[in-house]
Parts: C-alpha cells; structure tokens; sequence
C-alpha cells in the first residue's frame, strides 16, 4: 500500500512538470528543453530555505515560485524572439547553465553533495510525516495546477497561445504582440514547475544537481509527447505511464546503474517511434 | 605573455575541433534541413571505436581510428536509413525531425554507457611519446598540429569535393532547392543519407581527437553538438566555412573564459557566448 502512496506522489510531481511544459510545448507550440532548470529552482528554495533558514514548506515554496518566475523572465526575455529550431537550442544553452549554477555555485547549493535533511511540511501545527497525508497535499496541489492550467487554456489568452502554435505571423497581423504572450506562459510554466520541484524536494527529503540535467528535461517532454500535446488529462496519464515503466525497469532486477541507462534507452526509443508514427501523442491535438 | 600564447593554442586546438563538428553539423542541416542533435553521438561514437579496439583490444592505434570513423559513418548512415528518411517521405516538420533526434541521443548515449560505462576516459595509448615543441615560451604537442592540420585538410577537401565532383554538386543542388534538385533527376534521398555517413565520419574525426586531447565520455556528446551548433550559430548557420571561424571563437572564449574565471564554470561561460549571439547578432557574423 505503502509503494502504491509513493508511487502516485511520484506520479504528481511529475503531472504537474509535465502539465506545465505543456503549456509551453503543446499549447504554444515552442518546444522547451529548460524545464529541468525551474524543477531545480524550486527544489533548491525548499531545500536551502527549510534547512538554513527556517522557513516553512509553504512560504518557501512562494520564494521559489517567485525564484523561477524571475529566472523564466530572463530567458524568456532572451527565448521568445526565437521559435522553432533555435528556441529549442537556446533552451538547451540555459539548461545546461542551470544545472552548472546548481552544480558549481557551492556556497548557496552545496555543490555535488547536495543538501540533504529537507524536512516534511508542517501543516496547521502538523507535520506530514505519513505519505498517505503527504499524497493528499500533493494531489491538492496537482488538482489547483489542473484547474489552473484548464483555465488557462480555454481562455482567450489560452486561445492566443494555439494560435501562435499554428501561425505567429498570422496573429501578430492581427495586432497581437506575440513576445509578449511566449514570454508570459514560459514565466507561468516556470512558476508551476517550482511548485513540482518544491514538493519533490520535501518528500525524497534530499537535493542534489543530478536530479536536474538537461536529461531530466527531455524525459518531461517525452512524458508530455506521449501523453499528448496540448491536452492536459493526457499529459497526466503520460506521466502515470512514465513512472510505471521506471518501476517495471526495476522489477525485472537490473542493477540501479544499468536500470537507468536501460530507461533512457527505452524512453529514446520510444520518443523516436512517436516522431515516426503518432507525433500527437495518445490523447494530442497537435503535432509538431 | 607565455600564458597567453599557451591559452591561444590551446583555444585553436578546441576550436578545430568544434569546426569539425560545426562542418558536418551544417552538411547535414542544409540538406536534410532540420537540427540534428544525434550529431554530437556520433562523435562520441568514433571515440569509442578508437577506446574499444586501441584501448581495450590494444590493437593499433590507426585501426581503431579507421574503426571509429567508420562507426561514426555507419551509425550515422543508419539513422538516416531507419528514422530520418521514412519520416522525410511522411513530409515530417524540422521539429519533428529534431524531436526524434532528441531520442536518438538519448537512446544512443545510454547504449554506450551501458557498454563502456559512463566514465571519463582517455584515448591517449600510453606508448605514445609526449616530445612536445616549444613556441614563445609556451608548449604545442604534436597531437595539438595533427588536430588543426585535419582540420584544415577536412575543411579543404570538401570544399573540394563539393565544388568539383559531381556528387558534390548533388549536394549543393539539393542544399539550395530539393525540388529542383529532383525535377533534373538528383536522388535526393540517397544523397541525403550519404550527406548523413560523411556528416558521420566528420563527427567522429572530432570525437577521436577530443578524446586525444582531454578525454571522451557518453555524455561528451552533448557538449560537443551543442559547441558545434553554437559554432555554426557565431559563423551563420549553414555556411561551412563560416563555421569554422564561430569555432575559433568559441575556442578561445572557452579557454581564455575558463582561465579568468575557473574550470567549474565553463559550460555557463561558453553557452553565456551562444546567448549573447543570440541576442544580439542572431544571423551571426557573416550573414546579412
């Protein structure tokens, strides 16, 4: 029971990485590969906050929140003059500099070592100490970004963003600032990432640079490739059916190291079929 | 001034080496037309080839070399064969095309960690002589002339190629105008997947001396697409030659970058250079 709790935490973290990249990918058509960065930087606020500074789960959350929003305003400032090809490039170049700060910036994330002893939330005077009640925070969590990101997208503003998907010079004849809406959903994508990262980090209680390589990234856009792009309940299944296969890895009895090795294998296979035979995913409604 | 004329030496050395990646990098982005980033697997590929049969078979050292390149040309072929032409035939978008080669990095990188392992190793066969030339005070060895030279040669003989063969000529025609190039009877296809095995042999030529150089592990692949696109960005992307000037850029920015701040921050100084191009001078230097 206990292993069916933790994997559907699991499963949350990264329906709300994969809800938020959506945003971007699937809803703006701008394919993102520095979504591990904000993942990170929420983790690190909890982490460095709760552990150095006292702070509660819920008010370093916010600050991390803030961090991303921040972060994802500068390189969105830089991004969204680009689309296509070169997007996604640029989004590699600040992906690779994050995982470099988180790795080499020692005095604020304690370099390779990581911070370890990040503690559980403590709500209305207790302490989630029982997954069971560390699920529940999550799924509430989980269920505001889903609604959020539902909002978001059936807006006009969401409407905006599908139609700079499908042709930017198009909407930008119609006297629509496109920078302005790629830079907005690339800082709300940011913000909801951290949140992910912020509960990541309380629950494994431990944070550490590898947890956000630019391999982290494209591991959330095949959850959300698969899933499909541009829908939100697909990229949630998409995200179950990524934590599930991990776990079937380690069923069959590989060794932890080749275990890994053997997930990026098959999750590089399986991005490559999607390309070849369903680039709209299970549940998508656009292509790339 | 020993220090400087060391750190410029040591930049032209990198820097040939980016230009190779950056010269089969742009090949096949003007015929196939979208960014492949298995580009970079291909060079780790070639080094592998030399660790496996020099290092691990002992056997000689030209072999493993021969081996490499040949690796590096057949897996590349390959992945043309097997992903990249089909979805061509199915019209598949860049992104699609550059999605796909996501995954086949992926995928690929994990193959051969799972062979090799993931560690950093150096293709270096220690019954080499290290005699080394001395120039203004500052050390130049001879595999540092026999990288710059290939260089030099590689960059010469497809030029050469490209303007006096006629299969070059097929790949030009194809670069400027597929269309065209299969109205007057060009196959382009084939072309284009022999585009993909020389792309591959170049790539693997980097692989081998970056391995010569400093040392070569799965995950070197990335760092080296990405300084070769970021090569090709500095130059302009698709012009060959420009290419190798962004390279030389680069080069020095990373060693001179590298030795004013420390080695710990290198990725974030050399992708820092790719987003300052990208902001200002996104065409880059040679394009109007």
């Amino acid at each position: 029971m206990d292993y069916i709790v933790h994997l559907m935490i699991i499963s949350s973290i990264w329906a709300i990485l994969a809800l938020s990249l959506n945003l971007i990918v699937g809803y703006t058509g701008l394919v993102s590969i520095a979504h591990a960065a904000f993942y990170g930087i929420g983790a690190y606020a909890t982490a460095i906050l709760t552990t150095s500074f006292g702070f509660g789960f819920a008010s370093s959350l916010l600050i991390g929140v803030v961090v991303a929003m921040g972060v994802g305003l500068a390189m969105g400032l830089v991004l969204s003059k680009f689309s296509g090809d070169i997007y996604m490039i640029a989004s590699t170049a600040f992906g690779v500099i994050a995982h470099n700060v988180f790795l080499s910036w020692d005095d604020v994330t304690n370099g390779a070592f990581g911070i370890a002893g990040v503690p559980r939330p403590t709500l209305f005077g207790t302490t989630l100490l029982e997954n069971t009640h560390f699920l529940l925070l999550t799924l509430l969590l989980l269920l505001i970004i889903f609604l959020l990101t539902h909002i978001i997208t059936k807006s006009s503003f969401g409407r905006v963003l599908k139609s700079i998907r499908e042709d930017e010079t198009a909407i930008q004849i119609f006297g629509y600032d496109t920078n302005w809406f790629k830079l907005a959903i690339f800082v709300i994508g940011a913000a909801i990432a951290a949140v992910a990262g912020s509960i990541y980090a309380s629950y494994i209680s431990f944070v550490d640079p590898i947890g956000f390589i630019v391999l982290e990234a494209v591991f959330i856009l095949t959850v959300i490739v698969i899933g499909g792009l541009a829908s939100n309940h697909g990229v949630i299944v998409g995200a179950v059916i990524f934590i599930l296969l991990n776990e079937l890895l380690r069923f069959i009895g590989l060794p932890d190291l080749i275990a890994g090795q053997m997930r990026q294998v098959i999750f590089g296979i399986i991005l490559i079929a999607l390309m070849m035979y369903r680039p709209q995913g299970l549940f998508g409604e656009y292509k790339l | 001034m020993t220090i400087f004329t060391q750190l410029l030496i040591n930049s032209i050395t990198v820097g040939a080496v980016y230009g190779l990646v950056a010269l089969g990098f742009n090949l096949t982005l003007r015929s196939a037309r979208f960014f492949n980033l298995a580009h970079g697997t291909y060079c780790v590929i070639g080094g592998y080839g030399v660790y496996w049969i020099s290092i691990l078979l002992g056997l000689p050292i030209w072999l493993g070399v021969l081996f490499g390149i040949a690796a590096g040309a057949i897996i590349a072929y390959l992945s043309d064969i097997l992903i990249f032409k089909p979805m061509r035939k199915q019209n598949a978008t860049p992104m699609t095309l550059l999605v796909a080669s996501i995954g086949l990095f992926t995928a690929l990188q994990a193959i051969i960690a799972i062979f090799f392992s993931s560690q950093f190793q150096s293709l270096r066969p220690h019954n080499w002589n290290y005699d080394s030339y001395t120039i203004l005070g500052a050390t130049i060895t001879p595999i540092q002339i026999l990288i710059v030279l290939t260089t030099l040669i590689t960059a010469a003989g497809l030029y050469a190629f490209l303007t006096y063969t006629t299969f070059g000529k097929a790949i030009k025609a194809i670069s400027d105008d597929i269309d065209v190039a299969r109205i007057v009877g060009i196959n382009a296809d084939k072309t284009i997947s022999i585009v993909f095995a020389i792309g591959g042999a170049i790539a693997a030529v980097a692989g081998i001396f970056t391995g010569f150089d400093t040392g070569i592990m799965p995950i070197s692949g990335l760092m080296l697409v990405l300084a070769g696109i970021t090569s090709a960005l500095i130059g302009g992307l698709g012009n060959y030659w420009s290419g190798l000037i962004g390279a030389l850029i680069f080069g020095i920015v990373e060693n001179f970058g590298v030795w004013f701040i420390g080695s710990e921050w290198r990725p974030t100084i050399v992708f820092s250079l790719l987003i300052v191009f990208l902001v200002f001078r996104p065409q880059g230097l040679f394009t109007q």
